[in-house]
């Protein structure tokens, strides 16, 4: 392999490997966080019409977003949905994860695949589907399901499931199932075991489940956007009902309120559980 | 329930003797009931819900009756012979398409960039900075979109007001804007799947290349990046399957104009109430995803081996 010298994009100088890949990285960042900053420094505009560079700024929009019903109705249901969702799928998901994680079985890929399925089936063919399936037990019962507050927590609970099994099971890689196994041993009943041997082992990932299956469910749109009705209508849609009609510093400081719920919450996670494990 | 029952004891056990008989079988009947709640949950919200929906695209639609009748293929006859759909079909690919192209070239430098930063507080910012706006949510970096894009937005305003443009340039609402929003959205997803596998190969390949007289850009090409195929490839179909599905930035950026399949779904099951044909849409694009996904994973099983 005479040859192996010869770059192989001839056009390329070897000094223009580090400017071309740091260049391309701020690109990247560029695309993913200007709509973020955008929206957060607009928000502080004082002129209603937005134009640049702005007269001032103020923080009357916050107030004027706070006095209007719909964005605070919206903030509040969708904090108790996440809250809901969060409680479901950490009672739903904390055994199953257990189970999961005491190591091969036949079956468990299957099962495994089902619990995390939620993330993988898009979100607006999840939501038509539950929403028929919904009509068709109120049909069927004549209880209404599909537009309340228990319809969309269903949804929720699907969609922050497989963060609590995805993290939990993570937490528990790699841990040896002895472990509980001598505490059984050595006259431990299995509660205490459970107290003393395993729940110190997968809090981490329980308390990050728990954050992430918040976050998912307090950010979700395209689930929610088939099950909500007049009365229950969770923030992102509030947002995006508002985006139809107009764009204004209001909006932007809603958005800013979202943003800064949002980087609290996974600032804090990472500080239990390093986030680039959970993807 | 014999799925779920607990055989096979040597792994779980690292080869140690099983435990008793008795024992196995208090694993196999509690391994039911830690299992039984989450199962029922995916059951009844997705499981059942989804076969509800196959059946109700085979139905006959008839606007006075939401009742399922017949079994037609009336629905799936409709959307493959009006053009109209199918324009939408391809429009949608398109995008998918693009949007995960331009996402990999950006996607590559910025996860390979990070990989590789020495210091880990500049680490621990640069990975923040790409999981925080991947959990957003799509409603607010659209509204961020439409600010900096509208006509009277940030850089329609910014370039008046610096004299460059006369009148403002009409972005919001085109397809382009549906994918600098897609990309914007998408991007985080690759990167983090890139990042990863690049931190895993770590820099010892290179170094050896680069020891061994290549430059960097070969050492890159040569030796990095096909290392980093598997991860290269899970990355792209992550964001082409996300891209396929998306909604909130087709109909908040792209305006009415500019259809794509998911928002055809919830228009033909809400606006329009049929239903066969909403379930339609959303099983053809399922269907059309998996079938890409699948037949490019076993094209690029078939060139670089197991994936």
């Amino acid at each position: 392999m005479a040859g192996t010298r010869s770059p192989s994009p001839r056009s390329l100088s070897d000094g223009s490997f580090r400017p071309v890949m740091v260049g391309g990285c701020v690109a990247a960042f560029v695309m993913v966080l200007s709509p973020l900053v955008a929206i957060v420094w607009i928000s502080f505009f004082e002129n209603k019409i937005i134009s640049f560079p702005p007269t001032g700024y103020t923080l009357d929009w916050y107030r004027a977003a706070a006095a209007m019903p719909q964005f605070r109705d919206g903030f509040v249901t969708s904090l108790k949905l996440g809250v809901v969702a969060t409680l479901v799928s950490l009672i739903a998901g904390v055994p199953a994860a257990l189970v999961l994680a005491r190591g091969r079985f036949p079956g468990r890929e299957a099962i495994q695949s089902l619990l995390l399925a939620p993330l993988i089936v898009p979100g607006i063919v999840a939501g038509a589907a539950l929403y028929m399936f919904l009509i068709e037990v109120e049909l069927a019962s004549g209880v209404q399901v599909a537009m309340t507050f228990w319809g969309l927590a269903l949804a929720h609970s699907l969609i922050a499931l497989p963060w609590t099994v995805r993290l939990v099971t993570a937490s528990l890689v790699g841990l040896d199932p002895q472990l509980k196994e001598a505490a059984l041993t050595m006259g431990a009943r299995p509660l205490t075991a459970f107290r003393l041997v395993t729940w110190p082992l997968i809090r981490p990932g329980v308390v990050a489940g728990a954050l992430f299956a918040f976050i998912a469910s307090f950010v979700d749109l395209e689930k929610s956007l088939f099950l909500v009705g007049p009365g229950v209508t969770t923030l992102p849609i509030v947002i995006v009902n508002y985006l139809e009609w107009s764009i204004d510093p209001t909006i932007a400081a809603v958005a800013t309120v979202q943003i800064a719920v949002i980087s609290a919450g996974l600032v804090l996670t990472d500080r239990y559980f390093k986030l680039a494990r959970a993807f | 329930m014999s799925a779920l029952a607990l055989t096979g004891e040597d792994s779980l056990t690292g080869g140690l003797p099983a435990p008793g008989a008795t024992d196995r079988r208090r694993r196999r009947s509690s391994a039911g009931w830690l299992l039984f709640p989450s199962l029922t949950l995916v059951l009844a919200g997705l499981v059942l819900p989804l076969a509800l929906m196959a059946r109700t695209s085979v139905a006959h639609f008839d606007a006075a009756s939401p009742d399922l009748v017949g079994f037609t293929l009336e629905n799936y006859a409709r959307f493959f012979g009006e053009p109209f759909y199918l324009m939408i079909l391809a429009r949608t690919l398109v995008v998918a398409l693009s949007c995960t192209a331009i996402c990999l070239v950006l996607g590559v430098p910025a996860a390979f960039v990070i990989s590789r930063v020495e210091s880990r507080a500049l680490k621990t910012v640069l990975i923040l900075a790409t999981i925080i706006p991947l959990l957003m949510g799509n409603a607010v970096r659209a509204a961020g979109w439409m600010v900096l894009l509208a006509d009277k937005g940030l850089i329609n305003s910014a370039l008046l007001s610096a004299g460059l443009i006369a009148e403002p340039v009409r972005i919001l609402y085109t397809g382009s804007a549906v994918v600098i929003g897609l990309i914007a959205v998408l991007l985080p997803f690759m990167v983090i799947s890139l990042e990863s596998v690049f931190e895993n190969i770590g820099t010892a390949y290179e170094e050896a290349a680069q020891t061994m007289g290549a430059p960097p850009w070969t050492a890159f090409f040569r030796v990095t990046l096909p290392l980093a195929m598997p991860g290269i490839f899970s990355g792209c179909l992550l964001c082409f399957v996300l891209a396929m599905n998306a909604y909130a930035t087709p109909v908040l950026i792209g305006g009415p104009s500019f259809q794509m399949m998911a928002p055809k779904v919830f228009e033909q099951a809400i606006k329009v109430y049929n239903w066969p044909f909403a379930a339609t849409i959303a099983l053809v694009l399922m269907a059309v995803t998996l079938v890409l996904s699948v037949a490019s994973s076993l094209a690029l099983q078939k060139r670089y081996g197991v994936l």
